[in-house]
């Protein structure tokens, strides 16, 4: 009875604020009724969801799709009318190779340079971030001096743009960069670390991790600071030793955190691309060269442009990412369950 | 087995002095109850036998031995957290395995601890359960069943039944006080539930700002409270404070003159304090009598609560407030005059600084 008497008093300045909100309530109640009576109250809920749906339609499933049909395509023509359908060819010239570990028995060599640097990138890269931002996240959740300015540190990088970070590393490390001068200062041989295979690859690594843990990092924080403190005294009570109190108490309880890292992580690290790009940019030589690369260069940035090869690359590596990410929530949710019975 | 000494422990968490000078010692297989308002203390001093908390200064000892600077896992004792902090991912079996797993204990010795408790405990139907799945009061058995496989010495419980309802707290607290029986093990429980500590205790100490204000066993408390704050801390409802000067002392009678000029007798010896020195009588409500005899004084009705079994009257003595309980069913209303009589009462005597005025008797 009472809720439906509109509230006279309360403060002007609350009221006031309410103005501009009734205006517009009063403006498009008379339409949404309408729209209402036409539709239904079911109808309404596709109504409410059309707007976001339109953009995800115009912005990520076109895309995909003309992205899927360029993939049929052949030739270097740029827009799709112009171009001539090929069907699979594109895929099948991907694939062929004598011998898929040896990327020089291919036709598309540089695709499976890519395809491993990005393998070896992946696996590196992910099991190193998932480890310093985990022990970086226990560290940060001790009582140590100064708390909030370590983390502030840490989450830092995450701030910059990738190609800040790339720009910021290339400074560091180039053949008369900083690290250099430092090296020089204190005596030592200089070293080319960019124009080394092996040294370049480790800065794309440790580069990636430097800029993208505080992220990681406050997501493990967060799942720690949410075990509840008294368990680890019970624990203290009964004389666990830290090692075991970690494995039996912390490392299951975080686990839904780790594996939203580790989802986090793994998709990130396989599309892996600007701070590289403006790093190193794919070298010395094809030392550096990961997929994204591999794709936009076919796509856009050579000569002899092949748009149709991109696009299947593309759809290959999105592939690939689904397939990883099925089988961590699918790993995820078996966890889950298997807890819960027992 | 179960000997805890406290002499002069304090406790600062860093300029703040939470703990003053405690002075106390607990006997083995005594049933000691920590009480007193929140904030005071408790969970600190307990924490800091357990050894979670270290001492600032001070000594405590267990069974004769020092152990300020004896790990917690070394002391023998066992805890009970308010929230039980049991480990959610894993089932009760394995919560009660899991301190026991710490010191090597055979795998079979474990097992039948487990089932020892279980069985004691009625858990047995939830051992493969996870706390998740269990009701407050199973999880509250849970977090019993994994102090007691490991038999410690002493059981230190920190407000145990504070999260469950009324009734399982009730017979909860039955239970408890047949687990001491049985195991006759030393506990230290700490809660804020004066019916608690009256029920289970064999001692109670009763803290305020981080200081000891009485140590006794509960009738002691109820009958001779050591001062203001403990009579009105222990019983329920809380004990009248009528505030008055004390007019004139005979040999082993006294009279007090009430603020707005009522007279009463009260029991004291003569000289024990000077005339015309401030005094509170401290009164029960289920002492007071609705009598006009003699040591009786006017009041006026405010509220009335009939219970039933028993009527509770808010009455208005010369602007003092007073409760009385009064036995079965009464026929009054507010704003009605009467008449109370301490005649039968036991009446507590304190002075300016709320310190107890012994009794001629
Ligand atoms: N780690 C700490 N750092 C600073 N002050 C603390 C800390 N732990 C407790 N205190 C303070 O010590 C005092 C006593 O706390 P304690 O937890 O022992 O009270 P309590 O008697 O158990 O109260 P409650 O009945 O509410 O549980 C409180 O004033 C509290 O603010
Ligand atoms: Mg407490």
């Amino acid at each position: 009875m009472k809720a439906n008497v509109p509230r006279r008093s309360g403060s002007g300045l609350g009221e006031a604020a309410m103005v501009p909100v009734r205006l517009v309530m009063g403006a498009v109640d008379a339409p949404l009724r309408w729209v209402q009576r036409r539709l239904g109250i079911g109808g309404m809920a596709t109504f409410f969801l059309l707007p976001n749906m339109l953009i995800f339609g115009i912005f990520v499933l076109l895309p995909f799709f003309i992205n899927f049909a360029y993939s049929m395509t052949g030739g270097t023509a740029l827009f799709l009318p112009d171009r001539t359908f090929v069907g699979t060819e594109q895929y099948a010239r991907l694939f062929d190779c004598v011998n898929y570990a040896d990327p020089n028995s291919c036709t598309e060599d540089t695709f499976w340079t890519a395809v491993g640097n990005t393998a070896w990138f992946v696996l590196l890269q992910v099991s190193l971030m998932i480890l310093f931002s985990l022990v970086t996240a226990l560290i940060l959740n001790r009582d140590l001096m100064a708390r909030s300015f370590w983390r502030a540190v840490f989450f830092f990088p995450v701030l910059l743009s990738p190609v800040v970070v790339g720009l910021i590393w290339k400074w560091i490390l180039q053949r008369q960069g900083l690290l250099n001068f430092g090296l020089y200062s204190l005596g030592l041989e200089p070293h080319t670390w960019l124009n080394d295979r092996n040294w370049s690859f480790a800065a794309t690594v440790g580069v990636s991790i430097w800029a993208h843990m505080g992220f990681y990092t406050l997501i493990l924080l967060a799942g720690l600071q949410a075990i509840p403190k008294d368990l680890y005294e019970a624990a203290e009570m009964d004389g666990t030793r830290p090692a075991r109190a970690f494995w039996r108490i912390t490392l299951p309880l975080l686990m839904p955190n780790l594996l939203v890292v580790v989802v986090l992580v793994l998709i990130r690290a396989v599309q892996i691309f600007d701070e590289v790009y403006v790093l190193t940019g794919g070298g010395p030589g094809t030392s550096t060269l990961y997929l994204t690369q591999y794709i936009y260069e076919t796509g856009f940035a050579t000569q002899l442009r092949n748009p149709g090869l991109a696009a299947a690359a593309s759809i290959l590596m999105g592939v690939v990412l689904v397939i990883l990410t099925l089988v961590q929530l699918g790993l995820g949710r078996k966890g889950e369950n298997k807890g819960a019975r027992k | 087995m179960g000997h805890i000494k406290l002499t002069n422990v304090t406790k600062s968490f860093g300029a703040v002095d939470v703990l003053h000078d405690i002075n106390l010692e607990i006997k083995d297989g005594e049933f000691v109850v920590f009480v007193g308002p929140s904030g005071c203390g408790k969970s600190t001093l307990l924490r800091m036998i357990a050894g979670l908390e270290k001492p600032t200064g001070g000594e405590l000892a267990i069974d004769g031995k020092v152990v300020n600077d004896v790990p917690a896992a070394d002391r023998g004792l066992a805890m009970v957290f308010q929230s039980y902090a049991l480990y959610p991912h894993m089932s009760v079996r394995q919560n009660l395995a899991f301190g026991l797993e710490n010191t090597r204990m055979p795998k079979v010795e474990i097992a039948e601890r487990i089932g020892e408790a279980a069985r004691m405990l009625e858990i047995e139907p939830y051992l493969e359960r996870r706390p998740g799945q269990l009701s407050g009061g199973q999880r509250q058995r849970v977090a019993i069943g994994r102090a007691i496989v490991r038999r410690p010495v002493a059981f230190l419980l920190d407000e145990p039944l504070s999260n469950l309802d009324a009734e399982l707290r009730g017979s909860t607290r039955a239970e408890l006080a047949a687990l001491h029986a049985r195991l006759s093990a030393t506990m230290i429980y700490v809660t804020h539930d004066q019916v608690e500590a009256m029920t289970l205790a064999d001692r109670i100490v009763v803290l305020r700002a981080g200081r000891i204000e009485q140590i006794g066993t509960p009738l002691e408390l109820y009958n001779r409270p050591a001062n203001r704050f403990v009579a009105g801390f222990i019983g329920s409802p809380h004990m009248n404070f009528l505030e008055g000067t004390l007019e004139a002392s005979g040999s082993d009678r006294a009279v007090a003159t009430l603020k707005g000029g009522h007279r009463l007798e009260v029991p004291m010896a003569g000289g024990a304090v000077a005339a015309g020195s401030p005094i509170t009588l401290g009164v029960r409500p289920q002492h007071i009598t609705l009598d006009a005899g003699e040591n009786s004084i006017p009041a006026k009705i405010r509220l009335v609560e009939a219970l039933g079994s028993e009527t509770v009257l808010h009455a208005d003595v010369a602007g003092q407030k007073v409760l009385v309980v009064a036995p079965g069913q009464h026929d009054l209303a507010p704003g009605a005059d009467i008449r109370l009589s301490l005649a039968a009462a036991p009446i507590h005597l304190f002075n300016d600084r709320g310190l107890r005025l012994e009794r001629a008797v």
